[in-house]
């Protein structure tokens, strides 16, 4: 655990070379440490950019104020409206690694130390400035590589799945507070909830569950990405496929069979997508030792896709190859390639036109539609909706548990046989989780809920 | 003279917290103004309602009175959500409440270990932040061990009828202000609640009959074969009153509206915070405009008592407009009235000044129970009284608290939520407040209790063999359930628990058609029954439930030293500094429940817990 009564200071921007860098300062004494390295005369005015100059350690009695670092724009913002909730200056640099670094150094012997790794969220969060989701998605959006999984990081740390999880409570909270009152005040004369209209309830809100874990599981592709792997039986064009995809020729494409003998990877910006695309050994049944080995991997590398490119060469009949390829791949999530569309198709070659993609690895015919159909297979539609989603595995748990107790209190409530207190044991269970999710124990504002609602009590 | 434990009040958690202490072999003093008043109702002639009745099982299970007083006592029993689940059944009872008082006071004659006092307590006296004893307003002082404070409305009590206010703790009674100087001045948090009671009627200026053949009032009874409270009551209960339902109407509405400005609650003239369960006419009226009626409860005070009281009426208006009110109402037109509702505002201690025990943590060996810790009710009271007195008794001799989990009791909640989040309003007891509802039930209280209590020393020999005998004879049942087969609908042979799992199979029926025998007493039948069926029907939920409890309690077992330095934990915010500092929890789970906390502080104190802090 750090300590968090001192200042903090780190170069805010990632490392190497750009346009500008920042150097952000935090705790009590910023203002302070801003003020001994600054050249400018009148102090910092809160939330505004001012333009001043960078000055190192004063050297020697003839140069008392040190030489210029670098001009640099110097914002203030005061506690507790801050990223971290405490006094933060930030310097905007010019993006030299040198300059600033020079400026940290200056700062550190200005009175700051130089912060950990993820100590500003962790200071944002225990001021209250940040909630679990948020902290969680800080670190998410500094490690994101495409703008998009920048962009979904980005919409969680503006709390807006916080706001959504919040709205999805508010009417579950509503129809527990009703139930709650049923049991509590079953001699009051009223009726708070019939059965079937807490079924209808509960099933709204589980389907309003099932819409943000549908978001989730394409929030997950964006944030951790997707594994393509190439399949298919030697010699049917994977590599040429892979190449196509993957927009450079890291694959060696030759003629001959059994080409590729280890897995080969890259990672791509797929419209948006970081994926990973696998090409794989071809299958076929070898006493090659190092071949072997190769289709050994291939099948490994098969069983952890998130989807399958099964590739078939039109130009040949079907083989014994593909027919096993293909059976033993029925159950996966996976795309028929049918590959050459620019030579004839043989005559023993027969595949149903509407399954899989016709395409020419070769003239590049047909790759749109196939770039089309992996996205809409891994993530349920063709372009990415710009809302919020979930991208954390946790968060994905948490929710798909929420939902399975609401389906369980709306079957519960559907009999009319169960008891009002064990279709709540399943609600009080979503609710915790979705409690989790936030990272918020809410305190008990049922009563509160229910007595401002009804006129209850004899 | 010198008793181990004084008891202050003998309102219904005195009587629980003397007889405790007495019980545990303690010299008990207690100190009433009246012997008229021992266990007194001077609001609602009933004990028992949601959550309130498991109160009252807990109490018994554990060996304390209240259960076998209702007992001995009711005049009408009725098991509420009986068309629920097992788990928010709740017995309530009539009490004649003259019997009730005369039944609890023989009861604490017959200890010898109690001594009464008649007479006004005055001051506490401490020597070194250690209480030693108790000084009367009439001059003479006793010492003791331990003392417990139980001064319901009385402290600094005012009562308020209208314009008119009267120093007083309850009707017709002088208030405490030498005591409530007392505890001022040894620094506890104060605040100010209020509270009412609705008027008194008479029974001959009602012609019930006509009312209920007119169709004004309903009618009604208690249950046919009544549940009893107490674990040890065997005779059969029966119901010997009736009492009335009847609505408000809109000239009840108009009256109000007319004469707001003279009540107290609505001009000003009362400061302290009332019970929102439990509002007044005034707030029912002014505060939810759109309900066209309310429910009144017409109910007798005793057997023998001409006073009806009108549940759901309680106000502060002057007395003409009450009468005119109470005339308003259908049936009532020439209902007199014996004496008027009225508001009386008290005293009491922020009870986060408490440890789990009910000990204060200014003064050792001084404890509070009941109203003064901010609670309303009879049975929420009574179940601090059993608390202290135990707690009280355990520390003349230098032995732990008794404590009771939240997943183990309502008692366990209602002292956890007292002492980690105070009191904002008069507390009262819902089955909304238990985490842990499905295994806290009224069949299963002694499971859960009367082996504490016979720990403490408070379950005698006679009630602990009744005890293990209805434990064996669940168990042979349940066994008894898996070994015998049946045939199902579709022919198949099946056990009588599989079969039972079925939401429509009922094992009543089952044994009237004599598809399985089993070991049943008469008189704890019905919830005997009760408990086989839920522990078959809703083993999933139970289960689930006791693995949720389990998780959470994994903070409860992280404790907290005293005088932990809350502010020297680096992270923690002034204001939950401050909080922590208020309340001193003694656990982690304590700390996470209190109002204003954050997860992330949570999350900090666990890391620091345990760990040497810098100064």
């Amino acid at each position: 655990m750090f300590s968090t009564d001192d200042s903090i200071v780190a170069i805010a921007t990632p490392p190497g070379r750009g346009g500008i860098g920042v150097v952000r300062v935090s705790g009590s004494s910023a203002l302070e440490i801003a003020r001994r390295l600054l050249e400018c005369r009148t102090p910092l005015e809160p939330r505004r950019a001012t333009y001043t100059r960078a000055r190192g350690l004063a050297s020697s009695a003839t140069a008392p104020c040190g030489d210029v670092l670098d001009e640099v724009v110097a914002t203030y913002f005061p506690a507790p409206h801050s990223y971290t909730g405490e006094h933060v200056v930030e310097i905007s640099a010019h993006g030299s690694p040198v300059v600033l670094e020079a400026i940290v150094q200056r700062a550190i012997t200005a009175g700051a130390r130089l912060a950990r790794p993820g100590e500003f969220t962790l200071r944002a969060f225990l001021n209250g400035k940040r909630d679990l989701v948020q902290a969680e998605a800080v670190g998410d959006l500094i490690a994101a590589a495409t703008p998009l999984q920048a962009r979904v990081a980005f919409d969680q740390l503006e709390g807006t799945l916080t706001a959504r999880i919040a709205a999805i409570d508010a009417q579950l909270f509503d129809l527990i507070a009703r139930l709650e009152a049923s049991l509590d005040f079953s001699d009051e004369g009223y009726h708070f909830v019939e059965p079937a209209e807490a079924a209808r309830a509960a099933a709204c809100v589980a389907g309003r569950v099932s819409e943000l874990l549908c978001d989730g599981r394409r929030g997950r592709m964006i944030r951790e990405g997707a594994t393509v792997v190439v399949a298919g039986r030697t010699n049917v064009g994977k590599s040429s496929l892979f190449n196509v995809l993957a927009g450079n020729e890291r694959a060696i494409v030759t003629d001959v069979a059994g080409t590729t003998r280890d897995l080969v990877t890259e990672r791509i910006d797929f419209d948006g997508l970081a994926l990973t695309i696998v090409d794989t050994a071809g299958w076929r049944e070898t006493r090659d030792v190092v071949e072997r080995e190769g289709v050994e991997r291939a099948v490994r590398a098969q069983e952890v896709a998130d989807l399958l490119l099964l590739v078939l060469d039109r130009s040949e009949p079907l083989t014994r190859d593909d027919e096993r390829l293909l059976a033993s791949t029925n159950d996966r999530a996976r795309i028929v390639v049918v590959n050459k569309s620019d030579c004839a198709a043989a005559t023993g070659f027969s595949w149903p036109n509407d399954d899989g993609v016709l395409v020419s690895a070769r003239t590049g015919a047909g790759i749109a539609a196939l770039r089309q159909a992996i996205q809409r297979a891994l993530t349920g539609s063709e372009a990415l909706r710009d809302t919020a989603a979930i991208s954390n595995t946790r968060h994905i748990a948490l929710l798909e548990e929420a939902r399975t107790r609401l389906t369980s209190a709306q079957r519960a409530a559907e009999t009319g046989h169960t008891p009002e207190e064990f279709v709540l044991a399943d609600l009080q269970a979503a609710r915790e989780c979705f409690d989790e999710v936030v990272g918020a124990r809410t305190p008990d504002d049922l009563l509160e809920h229910i007595f401002s609602t009804f006129c209850i009590g004899k | 003279m010198r008793f181990d434990v004084i008891v202050i009040g003998a309102g219904h958690a005195g009587v629980e917290a003397a007889y405790a202490a007495a019980r545990l072999g303690c010299s008990v003093g207690l100190c009433t103004m009246s012997r008229d008043t021992v266990a007194h109702m001077p609001c609602n002639p009933a004990v028992g309602g949601t959550a309130k009745g498991h109160l009252v099982r807990e109490i018994d299970a554990l060996g304390g009175l209240m259960g076998r007083a209702i007992d001995a006592t009711g005049i009408q029993f009725k098991l509420l959500n009986r068309s629920r689940g097992p788990a928010v059944w709740s017995p309530r009872a009539q009490a004649d409440k003259r019997l009730y008082a005369a039944w609890v006071r023989a009861a604490l004659d017959r200890e010898p270990n109690v001594t009464w006092h008649v007479g006004k307590a005055g001051r506490i006296l401490v020597e070194h932040e250690r209480v030693t004893g108790l000084a009367m307003e009439e001059g003479e002082a006793y010492r003791c061990g331990a003392l417990v404070v139980t001064t319901g409305t009385f402290l600094n009590g005012l009562m308020h009828v209208g314009p008119e206010q009267r120093p007083a703790g309850r009707h017709g009674e002088p208030p405490s202000r030498e005591l409530a100087e007392s505890i001022k001045s040894c620094g506890f948090r104060a605040g100010r609640l209020k509270t009412g009671t609705p008027p008194r009627l008479h029974k001959d200026s009602i012609d019930f009959e006509r009312a209920v053949a007119a169709g004004l009032f309903t009618e009604e009874c208690g249950d046919a074969s009544p549940i009893p409270f107490s674990f040890s009551t065997t005779r059969a209960l029966c119901n010997q009153v009736r009492c009335w339902l009847l609505h408000t109407n809109d000239r009840v509405r108009d009256l109000v509206c007319a004469n707001i400005g003279r009540s107290p609650l609505y001009n000003g003239r009362i400061q302290g915070i009332g019970p929102r369960y439990c509002p007044s006419l005034e707030d029912k009226i002014m505060r939810f405009p759109d309900r066209e009626r309310h429910q009144i409860y017409l109910e007798p005070e005793g057997l023998d008592v001409d006073e009806i009281y009108v549940n759901g009426f309680s106000m502060s208006l002057p007395r003409d407009a009450q009468e005119q009110i109470v005339r308003a109402l259908p049936g009532l037109e020439h209902a007199s009235m014996m004496r008027p509702g009225y508001a009386v505002e008290y005293d009491f201690v922020q009870p986060t000044e408490l440890r789990s025990s009910l000990e204060t943590r200014r003064v050792d060996g001084l404890f509070f129970a009941g109203q003064i810790n901010g609670t309303s009710g009879y049975e929420e009271a009574a179940a601090q009284g059993i608390v202290a007195g135990v707690n009280a008794a355990r520390k003349t001799r230098g032995e732990p608290a008794m404590t009771l989990g939240r997943d183990q009791a309502y008692i366990g909640i209602l002292v956890d939520d007292l002492v980690t989040r105070g009191c904002l309003e008069p507390y009262r007891m819902f089955t909304s407040r238990a985490e842990h509802r499905l295994l806290l039930r009224i069949d299963n209280a002694d499971l859960r209790l009367t082996p504490v209590g016979r720990r403490m020393g408070l379950v005698d020999d006679a009630r602990w063999e009744r005890f293990e005998a209805r434990r064996g004879r669940h168990a042979r049942n349940m066994h008894a359930l898996d070994a015998t087969q049946v045939r199902s609908d579709r022919g198949q042979r099946l056990p009588v628990r599989t079969l039972l799992r079925q939401p429509d199979v009922r094992l009543e029926r089952l044994l009237e058609r004599g598809c399985v025998e089993l070991d049943l007493e008469p008189a704890t039948r019905a919830l005997d029954v009760a408990s086989l069926e839920n522990d078959v029907k809703y083993a999933g939920y139970v289960k689930q439930e006791a693995a949720h409890a389990e998780r959470l309690t994994r903070d409860e077992r992280r404790r907290i030293p005293d005088g932990f330095p809350f502010a020297r934990v680096p992270g923690l915010s002034r204001e939950i500094v401050q909080r922590l500092s208020e309340v001193q929890p003694e656990t982690l789970g304590q700390a996470s429940r209190i109002p204003g906390m954050t997860p992330a502080a949570v999350a900090v104190l666990g890391v620091f817990l345990g760990r040497s802090l810098s100064p």
